[in-house]
This record gives C-alpha cells, structure tokens and sequence, in this order.
C-alpha cells in the first residue's frame, strides 16, 4: 500500500467519523412518505432495476444501498440517468424524468439506504451567500479559493471543462446549478473525487458552488468571454479573426496605386 | 482627363508641400533628401503591407505598454486585496498580480489598454509570421537581403520571448504556470542548466524578490529597446535596397515601379494604420482576453485545465507535450528530457531558418542579385520545404491545444497525442508533395489562385457540356516562359494584367 492509498484510507476513516457529527439541519429534507416511496419504487422497476437490481442490490449497474439522496438526485437531475446501456459514459443530458418523478425515486433511494442503515450523503441546501456581487461577499472569495485549489486542475480556473485521460470528458460547469455543483462534490461522479465532510464542511461545499455559479452568470468584464477557454480561442480569435480582417484590409488597399 | 478642378487642387497641393519643404530646408537644410524621400517609390501589392501591420502593432504596443507600466507593480511582496472584484478580496497576492487586477478593475480605461495590449501582441506575431512567410515562398530573402532576413528572424526571436515575458507579468495562474515550464526547460540544459535558472531567478522556482523587477526591466525596456533598434536597421536597410517586386509589364531587375511615398503610399499607410488601431481597441473592448481574475494568483500548489501559452508559444509547449519520454544518460551526466523539445528544437529550427538564405542559394545554385521575386509555384522545391514547415509548426501548435481540442472533439488525450506524434512526421511531407504537386500544376496554368476570381459567362451548349466564355484566364497571370525550370532567373514573366489599373510610375534605377 503506498503513501496515497494510506492517506486516503485515514482520510476516508476520518470522513466516516465527521460525517456522523455533520450538521444535517444543511440537507434538505428527503420524503419518506409511503406514498412518494412507492411512486418512486415504481418508476425505478421501469427505468433503473434492469441494472442497478432489484431493491437496489446492483446487477450490471452498482448497487444503490449506500449512494445517499445527493447521488440520486444529481444523476437523475442531470440527465446521465437513465443510461440506455451500462457501458456508456454517463454524461449530462436532459433530464428524462420530470421533477416531482425524480424526488419520488430519491425518496425510494433514500427509503432503501435507511433501510440498509448506512445512508449516503443528503442533498445540500445551498443558499446564496449574497444576492449580487456588489454586496460584501466573504464566501465568495472562499469559494474562489477552494475551486482554485481542488477543483480547477480538471474543470479550468473558468469552469470551462477539460479532458481527462482514457477519454474521460470533464464537463463545464457552467450550465450546472448549486445544488447540482454541492451534490457532485460530496458524490463524486466517477472518475470525479468525492469530497467527504472531512474535506469540505457544507459551509465550504456551499461556498465553492456559490462560487461557481458566480463564475458562470456574472457577465465577462473584458467583453464577449469566447468560451472561456484560456489562450487558445483566444489565439484563434487574434489569428484567424484580428489578423485576417487586416489582410482584407491590405487587400483592399494595397493593391491600389 | 483631370478636370480644371482637378488640377487647380493638384497645384494647391503642390504649393503647400513647397512651403512646408522651404520651412524644413531653412532650418535643417534637408528638402533635398526630404524631396527625393517623397517621390521614394513602393510598388503596389497588398502583401507588402503585412510588415506594416506588424510595424503598427509595435506602435500600438508602445503606447498601451507605456499607460499599463505606469500602474503595474514589479514586486513579489505579498500585500491583502480589497477592492471591487469580490471573489479576490481578502486574499493574499504579490503586489505584481494586485497592480494587475488594479488595471482591470479600478484604472480608468485600465482593462481595455490591457486587452488591446495583448491583442495587439497577439496581432503582432501573426503579422511578423505571415510576412515572414511572404519573404520566404517569394524568395526575398535571397541577395542581396539576407542581412535583413537575419534582423527580421531576430525581430521575430525577439518579439516572441518579449510576448512571453509580458504573459509573465501578471503573476495569475497561467504566468506562474509558464515559468514553472520555462524554469524546468532552462534547467534542463545539459551542466549549466541548474546554475543558470538559479542565477535567472534569483533562487530556486518561484525564485527570490528579484525576478519580477528583472522581468519588468527585460519586458518594459530590454526587448522594446532591442525591437525598435532591429525595426529601425530592418526599415533603413530596406530604405537603401528598395523593395522587391512580382515581375509584371515594365519591371525589371533595376527598376521600381508603384506608387510615390508622398501622397499615395503615405496615405495607404495612414489608412492601413487607422484600421490596425481601430481592429486592435475593437477586440480590445468587445472581446475578452486573459481574464487573470479568474485563474486568481499563482500559487505552486494550484494548476488550471487548458493552461496554455499564447499561440505563438504554442509549438514550444506542444513539442514538450510530443516528446517521448527518453532521457539519456552520457559520461555519468543525465540530459534531462524536456532539453531535446525545450532547447534543441527551436535552437534547430532557429538555426535553420537564419541559414536558410545560404541553403537556398546552394539549393538552386543561384547566387546572383535579385530585385524581382519568385512566384511560389516557380520554386516548387523551396514552396514545398515552406509548406511542410509551415504544416509541422501547426501540428506542434495543435498539440498544445489537446485539451480544448480533445475536450471539443471528444477523443482521447492519449489518442490525440499518439495522432500528433505521427502527424508531425507524417503531416510535413504529406503537405510537402500536395505544396509540390500544386506548383507544378499552377505552372501549367495561369491562373493566379488568389489574385481575382476567374470572370467570364458560363454557357450551356446544345450537347448539355459547359463553357466558359471571354473567361480572363491568364488576365491576372504571369504569361511568358520560362514557368517549366525549376530555379530559372526571374525575368521571364512578361504578364499583361497586373498592374492593369495601377498608375505606373518609373523610379530612378540604381541609386
């Protein structure tokens, strides 16, 4: 076992620790009413059972007795499930399921991971540290540094997305929501990382997302953002556009006498 | 043809200009050579102007340069922002990456200067590239240039390392990013390599307080002051020579033909440098470029996907991302990996360019004077080894964007990177022969492929075939002989069209 697998096991003991003391009352609350339970119990025999089992106990697909609501949510909310075959990357779409489809099968989710005892991470409630960026905004800038720190190495400093080796595609941020941007943080849609309460608390988790989506709907101050992409639309803008226009130019005035 | 209007203008004109020379000539006692100065002769292609564009750039350059040094701040020391782009406040940064975000955000007129700084940077090393590439595939260099090709070559080392130390600057991620790149690629250098990024940096990476102030000092006086001296020798020694020219209808080896410096060309130039101007603060306030606000300052611990070097770096970082992973060791000494990409390579390719007048002339055997040029088609040869060149750098520069590239593509880095390698051997000598086959078969044909699209009726005829009728093939073209001979002397081109609207003007032969 090498140093990082060591450092990953005390920092998985540590988050399995924390997590029980984490402050629930940042959740919201999952329906555990037997009526959404079995509305959801429904649509996951159509839709989910195929792969993930019966019950949740995982065929094809992983089982789903320790996934938490966030999981359930973010893949549902996102569009990557359901996936039309299990060995397809799953990737954002639009969402099959509408909203109040998808809280009953997270109530369903949640009802089999209680039920199993060992619930997974609950969906945040990220609330907006401040209305606009005029204000005084201190997570904002907490937020930036986190990103900064954890998050930009695969999704670009401006949330553009990247790429990852063996194809992996990471995606832009810039679409997500907050609450879709805490999810995937504590659950870690493979090949992503999941950040367990040891590494962020939910305030920090809020913090990066409110950040984020800061980045993302806050209009470019120097102009038109042209994807966001760092030097190279930039130098395909300079290039093709800046100096082509001016080639037009000599063109049209160079040749005259 | 002129009407009386027409020519009492002329005359006001011409009373004007003999006033202002009379007011020189008392003074300086120059009208002579500013008289002769104005009747100076260019000759009429539009991609003559190309070094212009890069000359105005420059002039640009200087003067958004001069407004952005008057507020950033060369130090390392680490100061507290507070100020209006909120995500940053608190934080701790160098005071050069606060005194940049000052710029963007509380100077007035701050950001656009920036932008069209960089812009314009970004503008200038592709007008130096394609009017490198004109020199080239028209054989301009050859003698009695090619001092000035060696000055335009250095112009251009110049300008790119003088690009580099201004995306430097800032301190934000990507510029930190870059010189962890540049630091590792000078220690690479086989036994001095260590001692030297030492020395360059004052330090072990990210080096002692000294390195920005010394990096200030190169970007804002060192290269400027180098540009303008190599600009200033690269225009007199093309002041002395005159300009070269396509041949055409009265051109020869020891004329020149076109238009006067006074009016025409210095207006074509005016106008050619209004809009220069007018393109650079055009994407400068409309278009956003660097945004270090949102890379935030460097921080070793920190990196960002798509962290790339501006384009014209580009072909350096993609041959370190290329390069296979051999190191190799010799008389107890390692020879680090990224000195073969870093180092060699461009040190290679410079070489090869510098000397690429002496290897043209061993190449044709040619080593006579030339004042009238090569039509690229006529040396397939040379336009060949340009275009692989030209395919090899884009290959390079390509697989320094694999992550947008692959990300936008959805291939595999591994796969991109594996399709580049191959591309960079492959793509030359596929480009090469197409660039060969082309000229040879553009000999065949008169056409000049760019200069004027082919006019002419189409026409149906009874049988349902197609014919172009009154088509002005060979209008625009170089007719004459001598297209079949690799390498032949130049003066074979008697076309009939060039200039055909052009006011030809006869300039003194020689002196």
């Amino acid at each position: 076992m090498g140093p990082g697998a060591l450092v990953g096991a005390v920092m998985a003991v540590f988050a399995v620790l924390v997590w029980s003391g984490s402050a629930p009352a940042q959740t919201k609350p999952v329906s555990t009413a037997p009526v959404h339970i079995q509305a959801g119990e429904a649509l996951y025999n159509a839709h989910c059972a195929s792969c993930h089992g019966i019950g949740g106990v995982g065929s094809k697909g992983p089982e789903l007795l320790n996934v938490g609501a966030a999981a359930a949510d973010f893949f549902l909310a996102t569009g990557r499930m359901p996936l039309a075959s299990p060995n397809l990357e799953p990737v954002s779409h639009k969402p099959y399921f509408n909203p109040s489809q998808i809280a009953d099968i997270v109530a369903y989710i949640n009802a089999l991971d209680v039920e199993h005892g060992t619930p997974g991470p609950g969906i945040l409630d990220v609330t907006p540290a401040c209305a606009n960026a005029t204000g005084n905004c201190p997570t904002l800038s907490e937020g930036n540094q986190l990103f900064l720190l954890n998050c930009a190495q695969c999704h670009d400093a401006s949330g553009a997305g990247g790429m990852l080796s063996h194809g992996y595609v990471v995606p832009s941020l810039r679409q997500a929501t907050r609450t879709q941007i805490a999810e995937a943080i504590r659950v870690g849609p493979r090949p992503m990382p999941n950040f367990g309460p040891g590494q962020f608390t939910n305030q920090q988790v809020s913090a990066i997302a409110d950040y984020v989506y800061y980045l993302a709907h806050t209009p470019d101050p120097g102009g038109l953002g042209i994807a966001n992409f760092g030097p190279v639309p930039e130098g395909f803008v300079g290039v093709i556009f800046g100096l082509g226009l001016l080639l037009l130019v000599s063109r049209l005035i160079g040749n005259r006498g | 043809m002129s009407t009386v209007a027409e020519r009492s203008a002329a005359r006001k004109r011409a009373q004007l200009e003999q006033k202002a020379l009379d007011w020189a000539d008392d003074r300086l006692g120059s009208s002579k050579w500013l008289r002769s100065a104005m009747d100076k002769i260019f000759p009429d292609h539009w991609s003559f102007m190309v070094g212009e564009i890069a000359m105005y750039c420059f002039v640009i350059l200087l003067a958004t340069g001069i407004y952005l040094a008057l507020f950033y701040n060369a130090s390392s020391t680490v100061v507290v922002y507070h100020g209006p782009y909120k995500p940053l406040d608190g934080q701790s940064m160098t005071e050069a990456f606060a005194s940049v975000i000052n710029i963007s955000f509380s100077v007035r007129a701050g950001l656009v200067m920036r932008q069209a700084h960089h812009w314009a940077a970004v503008i200038f090393m592709a007008a130096i590239t394609f009017h490198m590439g004109r020199i080239f595939f028209t054989g301009a260099f050859r003698r009695p240039r090619e001092i000035n090709w060696i000055i335009g070559i250095t112009l251009l080392l110049v300008a790119m390392l003088e690009g580099f130390s201004g995306y430097s600057l800032p301190d934000d991620l990507l510029s930190g990013s870059g010189l962890r790149v540049v630091f590792s690629i000078v220690q690479s250098i086989p036994f001095v390599g260590p001692w030297l990024a030492f020395n360059l940096w004052g330090g072990a990476f990210p080096g002692s307080g000294v390195f920005f102030e010394r990096l200030f000092l190169i970007h804002e006086f060192l290269f400027p002051a180098l540009l303008a001296g190599l600009l200033g020798g690269h225009l007199a020694i093309l002041w002395h020579q005159k300009h070269t020219d396509f041949a055409g209808p009265g051109k020869t080896e020891h004329n020149i033909v076109g238009s006067r410096l006074w009016p025409q060309y210095a207006i074509k130039s005016q106008a050619l440098l209004m809009f220069v101007a007018a393109v650079i603060f055009g994407l400068g306030g409309l278009v956003q470029i660097n945004p270090i606000w949102v890379f935030g300052p460097f921080e070793a611990a920190r990196s960002s996907a798509g962290t790339q070097p501006d384009w014209y770096v580009g072909w350096l970082d993609g041959a370190l991302r290329l390069w296979p992973h051999w190191e190799f060791r010799s008389f107890g000494h390692e020879i680090a990996n990224p000195f073969f990409p870093g180092i060699l390579l461009p040190g290679l390719v410079f070489t090869v360019i510098y000397a690429w007048p002496w290897i043209d002339k061993r190449l044709y055997a040619d080593y006579e004077e030339h004042n009238l040029l090569d039509r690229p088609r006529d040396k397939p040869l040379r336009t060949a080894l340009g275009v692989a060149a030209l395919v090899f750098f884009i290959d390079l520069t390509l697989a320094s964007a694999t992550d947008v590239i692959g990300n936008g593509l959805q291939i595999s880095f591994e796969r991109l990177i594996e399709i580049l390698q191959y591309g960079s051997f492959i793509g030359p000598i596929v480009g090469g022969l197409v660039a060969y086959r082309a000229c040879i078969l553009l000999q065949g044909g008169n056409v000049h492929p760019i200069q004027r699209p082919v006019g002419g009726t189409i026409v149906r005829d009874e049988r349902g075939a197609y014919h172009t009728l009154g088509a002005s093939h060979g209008e625009n073209g170089h007719e004459g002989e001598g297209h079949d001979v690799d390498g032949h002397t130049g003066n074979g081109h008697t076309g009939n069209g060039h200039g055909d609207e052009t006011t030809l003007e006869r300039g003194p032969a020689g002196g």
